[in-house]
């Protein structure tokens, strides 16, 4: 592969990416409504539950100040998820323009990969600078709060960039297994809500019960949203960044190499559909 | 031979609904596989600089032959070697010196200017900068899209959508350009200006042309040799005047429909 025309070939999808996202502000818009919402009615529920449960809930060690703040960075981070496979993907898999990429002299899963990415930041980075802008500004004990320390916000960073790349591996992955087009949409669809909701951004890990904190310390998921946010509020130190991001690391190796061969393998028998 | 295939076959798999009373319902749970031949064993050449025009019904496996020569589809058998390549073995290579345009497939970004579409291409095949702005600039001037270039894709007629989908196939001055059906839908000024440029393109640059066309009057003005294909068999190969003496013997007098509707819309200035 040549790696430095593949290397300008990318920044020039983003580019077109990013310049097709920004015409769709009213979508950017009406996004941040959803976002703010949601995160209103989980501050609410959460401020709930903290004040009123019996001998204090089994929180583990997540103060209601730390959980509110998760919340907002959990809606500003949700964006980096897909709900969905990416439609120009989509369409080109069903009616048969895969051809037209399979035309240009760059290697498909890569192409797709940048293509992808692209899309989803291209629309997504206003919601979230947006949903997190509005974050804090609301009025104290709804609003999100500083970081836990400038070592913590930076390891948070490189986290959440981290996370972007792990969220665009595991959404190729399961676009690589749509290539199976008999199969149609329903395998996607789990896999995508079961993604979500192991990332934390629905119910915050630490909330869930202690046997299976573990298990979602490992499962990949947790590198979306989960991992990135408590090293923000500081439920993870500075000093656990590191085999946090290199989880994250081993996960999206993971998904690049397994999306990489199911896609080559279909790439061989792939019916380009239509005349 | 620029071009070589020999003895290429495709078969494809086509699911099959069972017949009868409960068929929808046995369907659900087995299907009837069958295997269908595209091609049934094709060989051709074509040498540098030809342009050829290759036809044939709906179904003959024409667009199955373009896939493979394009590197898209992989033949279940035969070989095939396009500028001493296996197509669908070196794929990124191969496809860096071919162009192709989609007649009913877009290959521009729909809703940015057609201008930043060639950017991306530019990019895409690693054209030197110096070289690009030469090539734009001649492919625009002779199509004619020059005062398209900054509207987005979306907004283009169908017509003019089609010069810049020919722009963006050239722009890496591929040696051969697969076209498939690339005036359909098109008006009669149109149609014309885009034949009267893959001739042009054709003499000044030795582009090999393969095009596939349901409009015969395509065939006509631009392919001396021609090729039909049906069933998965290539049954004719060789001059349009040979189909001509064998199956239109006498000689008729006939309008050219497409220069008189041409002729028309400029005379009432529609274009």
């Amino acid at each position: 592969m040549n790696w430095k025309q593949t290397g300008r070939a990318s920044r020039s999808l983003l580019r077109i990416s990013m310049a097709e996202g920004l015409q769709y502000r009213a979508s950017a818009i009406s996004g941040v409504f959803v976002s703010v919402f949601w995160g209103i009615i989980e501050c609410v529920l959460f401020t709930v539950f903290y004040t009123y449960s019996d001998n204090g809930w089994n929180n583990n060690g997540l103060s209601l100040e730390q959980t509110i703040s998760y919340v907002w960075l959990g809606q500003a981070l949700f964006l980096f998820q897909r709900m969905n496979i990416d439609g120009e993907l989509m369409d080109k898999i069903n009616n048969g323009n895969v051809g037209i990429d399979l035309c240009r002299p760059l290697d498909l899963y890569t192409h797709w990969f940048v293509k992808s990415s692209a899309a989803k930041l291209g629309t997504s980075w206003i919601r979230s600078v947006a949903t997190i802008g509005v974050g804090l500004l609301l009025p104290a004990g709804y609003a999100l709060g500083a970081p836990e320390s400038p070592a913590g916000f930076l390891c948070f960073l490189m986290s959440v960039s981290m996370a972007f790349i792990l969220c665009s591996a595991y959404a190729m992955l399961v676009t690589a297994i749509r290539l199976n087009v008999t199969w149609g949409d329903g395998p996607t669809y789990i896999l995508l809500l079961v993604s979500g909701i192991l990332s934390g951004t629905y119910l915050p890990l630490r909330l869930w019960p202690d046997e299976l904190q573990t298990f979602l310390y490992l499962q990949p998921f947790g590198g979306f949203a989960d991992i990135p946010i408590q090293l923000y509020v500081g439920s993870l130190e500075p000093a656990s960044a590191l085999p946090g991001i290199g989880l994250q690391l081993m996960w999206s190796m993971i998904f690049i190499v397994a999306g990489r061969i199911i896609m080559n393998r279909k790439l061989h028998t792939i019916i380009v559909q239509g005349g | 031979m620029q071009i070589e295939l020999r003895d290429i076959r495709k078969s494809f798999k086509v699911y099959k609904r069972p017949e009868g009373k409960f068929g929808l319902l046995r369907g659900a749970f087995m299907r009837n596989v069958q295997q269908v031949e595209a091609l049934g064993g094709i060989s051709f050449d074509i040498a540098a600089g030809e342009l050829v025009g290759y036809i044939g019904p709906n179904g003959a496996g024409k667009s199955t032959s373009v896939k493979i020569m394009s590197g898209i589809l992989t033949p279940d058998s035969g070989e095939c070697r396009i500028m001493g390549r296996v197509p669908w073995k070196e794929r990124q290579r191969h496809v860096s010196r071919i162009g192709v345009v989609f007649g009913q497939r877009s290959q521009l970004w729909w809703d940015v200017p057609v201008e930043d579409s060639f950017d991306v291409l530019k990019d895409i095949y690693g054209i030197a900068p110096g070289d690009y702005r030469s090539r734009l600039a001649e492919l625009t001037a002779t199509l004619d899209v020059e005062s398209l270039l900054r509207t987005p894709v979306r907004q283009l007629s169908l017509g003019q959508r089609m010069r810049c989908e020919l722009v963006a196939a050239l722009l890496h001055r591929p040696q051969i350009l697969f076209l498939d059906e690339p005036t359909i839908g098109l008006d009669a000024v149109s149609k014309l200006a885009l034949r009267s440029f893959l001739k042009e393109e054709n003499r000044k640059h030795g582009v090999t042309m393969l095009l596939t066309t349901h409009d015969m009057d395509d065939i006509e003005a631009l392919c001396e040799r021609v090729m039909v294909i049906g069933h998965g068999q290539l049954l004719y190969d060789g001059r349009l005047a040979g189909l001509q003496e064998k199956y239109a013997p006498e000689v008729t007098l006939k309008v050219n429909t497409d220069a008189m509707i041409a002729a028309m819309y400029s005379d009432l200035a529609l274009t």
